[in-house]
């Protein structure tokens, strides 16, 4: 795909590695053409009193954000951009209507996108629109973000000219699914924009509709010691290895993987996902005594720094850690400090408090945990602990295959339109979700005994089934 | 008629001829396996995949979840409504 002679403009060997300014569409004066004094006298083609009460609090505010934008916007004038100059103003009126009216303008879905993508485009229309005509189509382009959201100031630098040039200029950094999202555009300059996302920034569309969402991920071993795992590299591996899934909608409904590198959860994996992977260990917290020690001394600051700045009293490992610790598993004896494996859950406490004294241990994987969702059909719902333990390590064909595609089978399969994993699982229960796993029921699905009673034998796991011998029963068991 | 060319019939008999003009992706697999009862779901998939890229088949999103139609049926890009994320 692509235009004649263009196709390999991303390709680093033909043309090298490219920088902003071989790609930039905006020169600096324009990008900074207006100045304060004109902000203060600018006025919105629109009036917009109602808005503006909301500029008056103490928070930054996106009126005030979208007036600057709107002025910007004025004076580059129309012909250097490709869509509408005011879309930011109309934007702004439309708003200070509904407002007004305590209803929407908005007109929601369509057939938008670009060919062949199922996805990553989402149709958005206004009902007003001889008198907002620059907002006539308001469509939403979602950017796979990158792993663990690291950009270059060159790459967002030519993001932001391509969402100013074809589209509002107004972004939405990140969308709650983690893309990169242009808020705005109209459909004629839908396969532009993907031409030069997919030119200029080597970057895809992400994730909507009925498909795989981009999948997310934490910024792991890249710069986090907590990491058990590449979290960068299993999102990057999966999201290539599911393209088809991310851009071609066949499933019931959305469904997202996150990634999480410990359990700290920086990308609330486990709230926010279908299928989310944290991780974990399955050996021993590693301990330096040396370093507990000066910790106890006040030698090294607790959470790694993160409670200077004001007067916490001396440390108390006592009451800091040992007693914070959720399974009281931990010991200190003023000399030493023990921990009994076994018992912790991985919580994180002990050692985001003591980074230098207590690692992660060493023979690292991930949890994996299904079900998350947000509420939509039925109410929101944390994921559930499915496989304690998987190691996680390139190219993933122990999860892929022994998870993934037998989780996308059965809800495929079983799913009923617009039902999220979480609520099949709900539906037709723990103990059918294992059998199609292929796994042993675990205590570690169980949250506390008694309390969610999901398993149920089946006659042909009882030995003898459900019929006894009567009289071998009276012989033993007498009325 | 080989195997895929069935599918296609099926797939295009079944959005074309049924009361909506825009349908889930599980729904237009149950039509297409009342024809073909072995049809599977991928199988299906990636037909009806080749067709959008065709421009026989549409896509018709609400953002949140996806529907497809035979081009030109039914609602198109001015007129919808619906809600999601
Ligand atoms: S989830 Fe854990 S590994 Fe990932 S960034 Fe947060 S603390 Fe680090
Ligand atoms: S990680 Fe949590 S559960 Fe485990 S020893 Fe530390 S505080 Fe206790």
């Amino acid at each position: 795909m692509g235009i004649p002679g263009q196709e390999k403009l991303w390709d680093k060997e033909e043309k090298g590695h490219r920088t902003y300014n071989d790609v930039r569409i905006f020169t600096d004066d324009q990008l900074n053409n207006y100045t304060e004094e004109e902000l203060k006298n600018f006025k919105n083609k629109h009036d917009i009193p109602m808005l503006e009460e909301l500029e008056k609090g103490p928070w930054p505010s996106f009126v005030s954000d979208l007036k600057r934008e709107a002025l910007h916007r004025r004076k580059l004038g129309k012909d250097n951009l490709m869509i509408e100059q005011d879309v930011a103003e109309d934007l702004l009126g439309l708003m200070e209507l509904s407002y007004k009216e305590g209803e929407t303008h908005w007109k929601h879905g369509g057939i938008v996108g670009v060919l062949g993508y199922g996805g990553g485009v989402i149709g958005r229309y206004c009902d007003q629109q001889q008198k907002f005509p620059a907002i006539a189509h308001f469509h939403t382009v979602r950017v796979a973000q990158p792993g663990g959201k690291f950009y270059t100031t060159d790459y967002l630098r030519t993001f932001c000219d391509i969402a100013e040039y074809r589209g509002s200029g107004i972004t939405n950094l990140h969308g709650s699914t983690g893309d990169m999202v242009i808020l705005g555009t109209f459909t004629d300059q839908l396969e532009p924009i993907f031409f030069d996302l997919t030119h200029d920034l080597g970057v895809d569309l992400g994730g909507s509709g009925s498909n795989l969402r981009t999948p997310s991920d934490c910024i792991g071993p890249a710069r986090c010691e907590f990491a058990c795992y590449d979290t960068l590299d299993m999102c990057y591996n999966l999201t290539m290895t599911y393209q088809d899934e991310l851009h071609r909608p066949a499933f019931p409904y959305k469904f997202k993987f996150k990634f999480d590198g410990c359990p700290n959860g920086c990308v609330a994996s486990i709230a926010r996902s279908d299928m989310a992977f944290i991780g974990t260990w399955k050996d021993d917290i590693r301990i330096n005594q040396d370093a507990v020690q000066e910790y106890v001394a006040n030698k090294i600051p607790r959470d790694g720094g993160g409670m200077s700045g004001k007067d916490w009293g001396k440390f108390d490992i006592q009451a800091e850690v040992i007693d914070l610790c959720p399974t009281k598993c931990m010991n200190w004896d003023g000399k030493k400090l023990t921990i009994n494996n076994a018992e912790c859950n991985r919580c994180m406490h002990c050692i985001n408090t003591m980074p230098e004294a207590l690692r992660i241990g060493k023979d690292t994987g991930v949890s994996i945990l299904l079900g998350a969702k947000a509420p939509i059909l039925e109410g929101a719902q944390m994921s559930v602990l499915t496989i304690p333990f998987a190691y996680a390590k390139n190219p993933y064909d122990n999860i892929k295959n022994g998870v993934i595609s037998k989780i996308f089978d059965w809800w495929i399969e079983e799913g009923k339109n617009r039902e999220r994993l979480g609520e099949l699982i709900q539906r037709m229960g723990l103990k059918t979700l294992i059998e199609v796993l292929g796994i042993p029921a675990m205590p570690q699905m169980v949250k506390e005994p008694r309390s969610n009673p999901y398993v149920f034998f089946k006659e042909e796991e009882v030995p003898g089934g459900w019929t006894r011998d009567i009289n071998d029963y009276r012989s033993r068991h007498p009325r | 008629m080989g195997r895929e060319e069935d599918i296609r019939q099926a797939i295009l008999d079944y959005g074309s001829k049924g009361a909506k003009s825009k349908f889930y992706f599980k729904d237009m697999l149950a039509g297409v396996k009342k024809v073909i009862p072995d049809a599977g779901a991928s199988e299906v998939k990636n037909v009806a995949s080749k067709m959008v890229a065709e421009g026989v088949m549409e896509y018709f999103s609400t953002g949140s979840s996806t529907m497809y139609g035979v081009k030109g049926r039914g609602i198109s890009v001015e007129k919808s409504g619906d809600s999601g994320g």
